[in-house]
């Protein structure tokens, strides 16, 4: 068995752990070496858009990568609001619903220009009056009518569009600027302008003040900047006989499109193996007798792959 | 109704050190560091870590209860060598471990932009 491979086999997995420390085995100096280290890491990217990154590293810890996943998750901070001041509500949403729909919105502002705020204590937050360095102001005031019917005559729209302003989407978040922070700052808002907070009739109306500070997921998951962070082992298959002609058919089908390419026409076509990275690593070829001798499947335990979709519209600031 | 206030989980109470160090009677060169308002995030890292260096014999971490925010990492090393040594140059390598992972995550994304 080779050492940097985890075997998944038909009931169990073998040879999970690393066996890299010093001392494993007689005779070999495992003892780490941040030159070696760096000779063998390595860093691709193999997509990167507004709302989610996908990036391999090889030749790393499993401890590091899952650090890195858990800090992400967890102690990257993120600004988000956190204090709803109700003016108005005469919606059919309760004003901690509302509240509560309001703090989940992400906010893209650089939480770098920001400082956290000020330590809370059990009794009661002190909050400062409007500091800019500490937080960002939002006004959202939405008021549902009827819409006007077309040519003027009457006063209800048309069956279509009979209201007016009857879904507040986060859109109408409008920004306040305090102090000068306009002239720091600039691009504010929610990420999307689309997210629906509420829906309105006629006659209601809802006029909040939101504030926004900074804070990390560790404190509550609306601070968190990714949607998930999440790493999986790249697959590798390995094939001990050689497999042809109908069989190498079956096999193909055993895995996700293009894991086995099936090379060649006729009887005589072989099954080679293509992109182990597309595979879902769901084994099915175990299930048939006649296939499941004929590979090895493993997983490369020092290669993540690692996906971050976002939700705070930057993905990184290099 | 009773939960306690999230933010404790990473946030020194006043007077709480972050780190403090009792020694280990059973065994020679042996320390048990208490690290407050961590958890397994800095806990695992660390150990395997000290697990990486030939003069730690010994090393482990665990969180005593859930619901209290800390880890308790032990560690014994060979006689010439203090646990205290080890756990700072456990951070040192690591320190120097995330730099290299930066500057190539860095330099990754921004070939991949300069590609698109």
């Amino acid at each position: 068995m080779e050492e940097g491979l985890v075997s998944l086999g038909e009931y169990s997995i073998s040879n999970v752990h690393s066996r890299d420390c010093p001392g494993t085995y007689p005779g070999r100096n495992d003892a780490w070496d941040l030159d070696r280290f760096k000779q063998l890491f390595r860093v691709e990217v193999v997509s990167l858009e507004d709302d989610a990154l996908v990036f391999d590293m090889i030749g790393i810890d499993a401890s590091i990568a899952n650090a890195f996943r858990r800090i992400l998750l967890a102690e990257v901070p993120t600004m988000a609001v956190e204090k709803v001041f109700v003016h108005n509500n005469t919606s059919l949403i309760q004003d901690e619903v509302l509240a509560h729909r309001l703090g989940l919105i992400p906010i893209k502002a650089d939480p770098r220009l920001f400082e956290f705020p000020p330590q809370r204590t059990e009794e009661g937050d002190k909050w400062p009056s409007s500091t800019p360095e500490h937080m960002l102001e939002f006004v959202l005031k939405v008021r549902c009518t009827h819409a006007p019917a077309p040519g003027g005559a009457g006063r209800r729209g048309t069956a279509a569009e009979p209201y007016v302003n009857s879904k507040v989407v986060s859109g109408d978040m409008e920004w306040i600027p305090i102090g000068d922070q306009a002239k720091t700052l600039s691009d504010v808002g929610p990420v999307k302008n689309d997210i629906l907070i509420a829906k309105l009739r006629p006659g209601q109306e809802i006029h909040v003040r939101m504030v926004c500070v900074k804070g990390v997921g560790k404190d509550h998951a609306k601070f968190s900047p990714v949607a998930t962070a999440s790493y999986r082992l790249l697959p590798d298959i390995t094939l001990l006989e050689p497999v042809v002609g109908e069989r190498a058919d079956r096999l193909a089908k055993c895995f996700s499109t293009g894991v086995i390419k099936v090379v060649g026409n006729g009887d005589s076509r072989r099954a080679e193996v293509g992109d182990t990275r597309k595979d879902s690593c769901s084994r099915e070829v175990l299930r048939h007798e006649d296939l499941k001798n004929c590979v090895q499947l493993s997983r490369v335990r020092n290669h993540f792959i690692c996906e971050h979709p976002s939700n705070v519209g930057w993905v990184s600031n290099a | 109704m009773n939960a306690p206030a999230t933010f404790e989980s990473f946030l020194l109470l006043d007077g709480e050190k972050k780190i403090s160090i009792t020694k280990d009677t059973k065994v020679p060169n042996a320390a048990i560091f208490t690290v407050n308002k961590e958890d397994h995030t800095l806990g695992n890292l660390l150990m395997h870590q000290l697990l990486r260096d030939p003069q730690v014999l010994f090393a482990g971490y665990k969180v005593p209860h859930p619901l209290e925010h800390k880890f308790v990492l032990r560690v014994q090393t060979t006689p010439d060598y203090s646990p205290q040594e080890a756990l700072s140059n456990a951070i040192t390598d690591l320190i120097s471990e995330s730099t290299a992972l930066e500057t190539r995550f860095k330099e990754a994304v921004r070939e991949r932009r300069e590609g698109d």
